[in-house]
């Protein structure tokens, strides 16, 4: 039998099943007679007493080794200390007569359903966390001692319902080959944990729980998106290679992380990192990366609750800059509209979006916005090598406005006295057909441009990138779209001005051979490709790469450009693995 | 009754960790201590109580309102205002 899930974390894995099933309490809903009363409060007294015990021995444990997931344990026990939740509890047993149990759990729902209520992601978790610590409470009140995944007799793949903190807490991650969970999404507390141990992750698959029981020899295949349970001696081979290779190919990719990339034949390729927060998960990247080569500062504008002030973004970028040292930082200005918008600003509603109003359209129309970005970029240009982008340029009349909005805040910095880099340069982001055609009269007045593949692929095509019903029509390895990467390539290569590629192209291997070969030699993407690329990078000769770019160009469909250069790196992957 | 208006420095404002700290300060004074999201135009509730501070919402940037009344209300509602304004250490 084969069931379907989504991928939270890719790779292979095979085994036999566990089935994890926190300790469910009894969901006891008796009515006291006034005199047990007492006894009751008693009860929940000693419950609460022996959570608030389990709690500060795990945070104890976690402190020094774990300090962010022992975070996570000091809030539970903030919650368990809530003197609200208590005395409603307390009320509930002494007014309505209602058993411990039960009055904890109907308080907890009550409160719980008041986090969800607000329109905030970051609540629901915390929805979630009450849950967690409920449950605690009334094992607590059974008299029942915790499971975790800290001791699991042997080697296997995890299947749950869904997985809570207190579950993960001090896990064997050795001893997990796997996880499948009925529910939870990409961003849920399994799925965090699942990216951060590397271990290959379904999530969504449908009564996974009963239909995997405990001890059912399963083949996870989180590159695919499947699980298969009744696989057959070719099926294994199939996999049992495909994990050797994955694994290998993983272990080697990481020897590559924090090397520069050169090609084989000696060429030197910056890769870099496309970064969407200041956060400092996002700047480990300046430990293995040659610069950013997309900063979006979306975030600072989405995760508040109204504009962000001069002072606010300043802080951000220079943190950037300043991690990254003399390493380039390509600021793209607010690219808000299309899918995104902000919830505390009014944006004009259109018929289609991403085709309206949005980013450098916007921030030209509303020149105040605009000019407090620029002020806190130029600000922060004085601690770092920052680079200043425009997205959505169509044609020079919104370019020349644009750099027209740099040259007014650099004068009202001069006239305030405050430092900025004279020399910042100024670039666009090529996203959009016309201004790929017309790239030849950009690079006369650009420093720099970066090629934005997720776009300019989508404007091409003429097909919504969110829309599944024309996904088809959404062709990354589209022919135009390598002639059109040509035309730029070669217009910016005879300007004499920097070229980089920012979108998800530059972090495909296959995609980044081809831009390679067509003359990139800078390629932005996710922190997570970046062991993949330069891995790839290294057993690559810029004379095959420029072959294939050749070869890609003669070619007439997608399908037939994405095969030949998928086969294309993996025999140069291949080739170094042998070894 | 002492007042103040107070705007949220950190970046994660008052979720997790945050409203944690905030409510166990709160709770070492004897006033009665309420909060109140200025932003969201919210009830006031108790600031001694994590939860209720989460129900607000309080994220980076926005102003809340506090209300002390009882025997310690001023230096309750300076420790709250200074935790505050130091960032909870997130600065």
């Amino acid at each position: 039998m084969e069931y379907r899930g989504n991928i939270a974390s890719p790779g292979i894995a095979f085994g036999k099943s566990f089935v994890f099933k926190p300790y469910i309490p009894c969901a006891e809903q008796r009515s006291l007679a006034p005199e047990e009363v007492e006894q009751e409060l008693e009860t929940l007294a000693c419950a609460c007493s022996k959570a608030r015990e389990e709690l500060s021995a795990i945070i104890g444990r976690l402190s020094i080794a774990e300090p962010d997931q022992a975070d996570i344990f000091a809030a539970h026990q903030s919650i368990l200390d809530d003197v609200e939740l208590l005395e409603e509890i307390r009320q509930d047993i002494t007014v309505n007569l209602h058993c411990a149990a039960w009055a904890t759990r109907k308080v907890y729902h009550e409160f719980s359903a008041l986090l969800q209520e607000v329109d905030d992601p970051h609540l629901s978790e915390r929805a979630s966390d009450m849950e967690d610590v409920c449950n605690r409470i009334l094992r607590c009140a059974d008299g029942v001692a915790e499971v975790t995944l800290s001791s699991l007799p042997e080697s296997c793949v995890v299947v749950a319902v869904e997985l809570f903190p207190s579950d993960t807490v001090l896990m064997d991650a050795s001893k997990i080959l796997g996880l499948i969970t009925e529910q939870g999404g990409i961003t849920s507390h399994t799925a965090i944990i699942a990216r951060a141990y590397g271990i290959p992750t379904l999530l969504g698959v449908k009564q996974a729980t009963q239909l995997l029981p405990t001890g059912t020899g399963l083949v996870l295949d989180a590159l695919e998106g499947k699980v298969i349970t009744d696989a057959d001696d070719t099926t294994m081979e199939h996999y049992t290679a495909l994990r050797e290779y994955e694994l290998q190919k993983r272990e080697i990719a990481a020897t590559y992380l924090e090397k520069p990339a050169f090609t084989r034949d000696g060429v030197r390729i910056d890769v870099e990192a496309n970064l969407g927060s200041a956060a400092p998960s996002a700047l480990a990247a300046a430990g293995y990366t040659d610069g950013v080569g997309l900063f979006r500062t979306e975030f600072l504008y989405m995760e508040a609750s109204q504009l962000p002030d001069e002072q606010i973004q300043y802080q951000a970028y220079r943190a950037v800059l300043e991690a990254f040292e003399n390493r380039p930082v390509v600021l793209r200005t607010l690219d808000i509209g299309g899918d995104k918008t902000l919830s505390y600003k009014t944006l004009p509603r259109e018929e289609n979006p991403f085709l309206g109003k949005r980013a450098i359209r916007l921030c030209l129309d509303e020149p105040d916005l605009f000019r407090t970005q620029l002020r806190a970029a130029l600000r922060a240009s004085a601690c770092g090598n920052l680079w200043l982008m425009f997205p959505m340029i169509s044609g020079l009349d919104e370019l020349r406005a644009a750099k027209q909005a740099v040259m007014e805040a650099k004068a009202e910095l001069d006239r305030e006295g405050l430092p900025y880099d004279p020399e910042i340069k100024l670039g666009v982001m090529i996203e959009i057909p016309s201004a790929a055609l017309i790239a030849d009269l950009l690079a006369k007045e650009v420093d720099f441009a970066s090629i934005g593949t997720n776009d300019l692929i989508q404007y091409l095509t003429a097909a919504d990138r969110l829309n599944s019903e024309v996904s088809q029509y959404y062709q990354t390895f589209h022919p135009a779209v390598f002639r059109l990467i040509q035309t730029v390539a070669d217009a910016f290569r005879s300007g004499g001005k920097d070229l980089c590629v920012c979108g998800e192209l530059g972090g495909n291997p296959a995609g980044a051979a081809a831009l390679i070969g067509l003359g990139l030699r800078r390629l932005s993407m996710s922190p997570s490709s970046v062991a993949e690329i330069k891995h790839l990078i290294a057993n690559l000769a810029l004379t095959e790469a420029e072959e294939a770019g050749r070869k890609v160009l003669t070619m007439s469909t997608a399908s037939e450009i994405e095969a030949y250069l998928k086969l294309f790196v993996s025999e140069k992957i291949k080739a170094e693995q042998k070894v | 009754m002492v007042t103040a208006e107070v705007i949220i420095k950190n970046k994660t404002g008052l979720h997790a960790r945050p409203a944690a700290t905030f409510s166990t300060t709160a709770a070492k004074f004897k006033s009665d201590i309420k909060v109140k999201n200025l932003n969201r135009d919210s009830a006031e509730v108790n600031a001694k109580s994590t939860v209720r501070v989460l129900t607000l919402a309080i994220s980076q940037g926005m102003r809340i309102q506090l209300t002390a009344n009882g025997e310690d209300e001023e230096p309750a509602v300076d420790a709250l205002v200074a935790l505050i304004e130091g960032g909870f250490g997130e600065l």
